[in-house]
C-alpha cells in the first residue's frame, strides 16, 4: 500500500482501501486561518452548531492580516478572535507566525496522522509524512464538529529524483522547474511519494518549500523521504518497479535555477534566460520560503552589501521563531544594514491585503508559490517568483541576476 | 432530484482558471456574505464579465477550473452570481471538493458540445449534456455526491445528521 492508502486505512473502519474510493476518515488535527474564520464563523451561526469535537485539537492562527490595513478587515478578525474564544480553541496570535511554518515547529504535522487546514498550502505537512489536506470553509467546519471528513482515496505517483542539481539551485527551483517541464497533468488529485538521494540530503527547512508547493502541482498531498534534521518515525519510501507506469522520474543533474515569469509558477525558466529583467521590488517570505535557512541565506548575499537604490525591498520572517533565532544570529541587522524592511511574522504581502500591495507597473520579485495575476493586490504589477538566494542577489544588483552572477 | 436542469445558458472561459481569479483575496478578508461578492467575481481577469451573469448560467472552460488557494468564496460567489454548473476539463481538488459540498455542479468534460451564448441541458444521473451541437459524456458524479447536494449540501447533510 502507498503511505496515503495506510494513512487512510489507518484512519477508516476499512481493512483495506483502494485508490478511487469515497471513505470517511477521522481526522487527528484542524487548523484555520483569519481568511476564512468569519466564513466559518458564519457557517457555525448559521447551522447553529455550537460545540467542536476536542478544543485543544483545533487551532486558529492569525496570520494572513497581521498589520490589518482597514476597519473592516479588523472588524472580521475581532469576530473571529471571539469565535475562537468562545470555543475554547487554540489560538495563535498576530505576530506568531504563518499557520504552516509554525505547524511544522510545534508538532502539529506528526508523521502517520491527518491534519486538515482550511488553506491550500496545508499540504506543508508532508514533509512530515502527515497526511495534510487544504479545504473550503464547509468542509473544516464539518471537521472541527465531528472530527471526521469525506475524502476520495488518490492515486499514487512515485517521483524519482536522479542526480545533484547545480551549486545555486534550491527546492524552490526544483518546483519552478518540474511545474514547467511535467505541469499539473501527471499529478492532479494524485498522492506524490518523493524519492532519490538528493533529498535525503535536505533539511526540513528545505523539503517543507517542496511539500508546500505540492498545491501548485495540482496533487492531494505529498510525501518526502527520511532525511537530515526529521524524525526518525519517517517511512523509508518503497519504489515500485522499474517500468511501473506510476514512477515518473525526473533528472536534475546540474540543474541551474529557475525562475516563474508572470503570471503562473508553470510559466518558468532558467535563470540565465531571465538576466537582466528590471525587477523593482523584491519580497521575501511566505510558506514557501521564510524560515531560518531561507534568511540565512539572503543574510549571506547581503553581509557588506547594499539593497539597490531603485529596489523596495520587504523580508517577513515566517514565524517568531524565525525572525528571535534570525535576530540571535544577527540576520536581522544584516538585513536592516543592508536597506531591507523587515516585517512582524505572518503571510506578509503574498495574499495582496497588506504591505505592500505594489504599484501600477510594478515588476515584483518574490520567493512565494504563486504569481496569478493580481495577487499581490494589483492585477497591474508583474509577479515573478524566485529562490530566496536569487531574490537576495536581485535586490542588491536592481534586476534579475544570472547564474554566474551568485557569488 | 431528477438530476436534469434544462436551459442553461453557456459562458466561455479560457485558460487555466485560479481561484484568485474568481474572486481576488481582499474581498475575503473584508466582506461576509457571497452576495457582496457575485459583482466582483473575474474582476481582474475579466472586468465586466460578472455584470453580464445570470441566474442559470453555466460555465464552461477548456483548461484546468479553480486551482490555487482553498477559498470557499470562489464558489459561494459564483453561486450567488448564478452560476449553477462549471464544466471543464480537470478542476483544482479543493474547488472541486467546495463546489459539490455546496452544490455546484462540477463536471469533469473535455468539451462541450455548445458555444459562447449558446442553451444546454445537464442529465446528471446519466453523465450527458445535450447542445446545440450535440451530446456530450461524462463519468456521473458517484451517489454520495449527489446525495449530499440533494440534502442541501455538506453542512444541510450535518445538520441532519446530528
Amino acid at each position: 500500500m502507498s503511505l496515503a492508502e495506510q494513512i487512510i486505512t489507518a484512519h477508516s473502519n476499512h481493512e483495506q482501501v483502494k485508490p478511487g474510493e469515497l471513505l470517511t476518515v477521522s481526522i487527528d488535527r484542524v487548523y484555520l486561518q483569519d481568511g476564512n474564520s468569519p466564513t466559518i464563523r458564519r457557517l457555525f451561526a448559521e447551522n447553529s452548531f455550537t460545540k467542536v469535537f476536542d478544543p485543544s485539537r483545533i487551532g486558529v492562527f492569525f496570520d494572513h492580516s497581521v498589520l490589518s490595513p482597514d476597519a473592516k478587515m479588523t472588524d472580521r478578525l475581532r469576530e473571529a478572535e471571539t469565535f475562537a474564544t468562545n470555543l475554547g480553541l487554540s489560538i495563535f496570535k498576530a505576530g506568531m507566525g504563518i499557520s504552516h511554518v509554525v505547524a511544522l515547529e510545534e508538532g502539529w504535522f506528526e508523521p502517520g496522522t491527518i491534519v486538515v487546514g482550511s488553506d491550500s498550502h496545508t499540504c506543508t505537512g508532508g514533509a512530515l509524512q502527515c497526511l495534510a489536506l487544504g479545504m473550503g470553509a464547509s468542509d473544516i467546519t464539518t471537521a472541527m464538529v465531528t472530527g471526521k471528513t469525506w475524502l476520495r482515496v488518490p492515486e499514487t505517483v512515485w517521483l524519482e529524483i536522479l542526480g545533484i542539481p547545480g551549486q545555486h539551485t534550491r527546492t524552490k527551483d526544483v518546483m519552478l522547474y518540474l511545474l514547467a517541464k511535467l505541469g499539473q497533468r501527471p499529478f492532479l488529485y494524485k498522492s506524490i511519494e518523493w524519492i532519490g538521494k538528493w533529498l535525503n540530503t535536505l533539511t526540513l527547512d528545505a523539503v517543507a518549500t517542496i511539500a508546500n508547493m505540492t498545491v501548485e502541482l495540482g496533487a492531494k498531498c505529498s510525501f518526502l523521504p527520511p532525511g537530515q534534521e526529521r524524525p526518525d518515525t519517517l517511512t523509508p519510501i518503497q519504489q515500485p518497479d522499474d517500468g511501473d507506469p506510476r514512477r515518473i522520474v525526473l533528472d536534475i543533474e546540474g540543474l541551474p535555477p529557475f525562475v516563474a515569469k508572470p503570471h503562473s509558477p508553470s510559466n518558468s525558466f532558467p535563470l540565465d534566460e531571465c538576466r537582466g529583467e528590471p525587477i523593482n521590488y523584491v519580497f521575501i517570505g511566505s510558506c514557501t520560503n521564510s524560515r531560518l535557512e531561507d534568511l540565512a541565506e539572503v543574510a549571506r548575499v547581503f553581509s557588506q552589501e547594499k539593497v539597490h537604490p531603485s529596489i523596495h525591498c520587504l523580508v517577513t520572517p515566517g514565524s517568531q521563531s524565525v525572525y528571535l533565532e534570525a535576530l540571535h544570529q544577527g540576520y536581522v541587522e544584516t538585513l536592516m544594514r543592508a536597506g531591507a524592511i523587515v516585517t512582524p511574522p505572518g503571510c506578509g504581502a503574498c495574499l495582496g491585503t497588506q504591505g505592500t500591495i505594489p504599484a501600477s507597473g510594478d515588476r515584483v520579485l518574490s520567493t512565494m508559490n504563486r504569481n496569478f495575476l493580481g495577487r499581490m493586490g494589483n492585477p497591474k504589477a508583474e509577479i515573478w517568483l524566485a529562490s530566496p538566494l536569487v531574490a537576495a542577489h536581485t535586490a542588491i544588483r536592481g534586476s534579475i541576476p544570472g547564474t554566474g552572477d551568485l557569488i | 432530484m431528477n438530476g436534469i436542469k434544462q436551459n442553461l445558458r453557456v459562458r466561455k472561459i479560457t485558460g487555466t482558471i485560479s481561484t484568485d481569479d474568481i474572486i481576488p483575496g481582499r474581498y475575503k478578508h473584508a466582506l461576509i456574505h457571497p452576495a457582496d461578492m457575485a459583482g466582483h467575481v473575474f474582476e481582474n481577469l475579466l472586468p465586466g464579465f460578472a455584470q453580464t451573469l445570470r441566474t442559470g448560467d453555466v460555465l464552461s472552460c477548456d483548461s484546468t477550473f479553480g486551482i490555487g488557494s482553498s477559498r470557499e468564496q470562489a464558489v459561494s460567489s459564483l453561486l450567488a452570481a448564478g452560476i449553477v454548473a462549471v464544466f471543464a476539463p480537470s478542476f483544482g481538488r479543493i474547488f472541486f471538493r467546495n463546489s459539490w459540498n455546496l452544490g455546484l455542479l462540477a463536471i469533469e468534460i473535455d468539451h462541450l458540445p455548445a458555444l459562447e451564448g449558446d442553451t444546454v441541458c445537464l442529465d446528471l444521473n446519466k453523465g450527458l449534456v445535450i447542445g446545440p451541437s450535440g451530446v456530450g459524456c461524462f463519468i456521473p458524479p458517484p451517489t454520495e455526491m449527489i446525495s449530499m447536494v440533494e440534502q442541501g449540501g455538506l453542512l444541510a447533510q450535518l445538520r441532519q445528521s446530528i
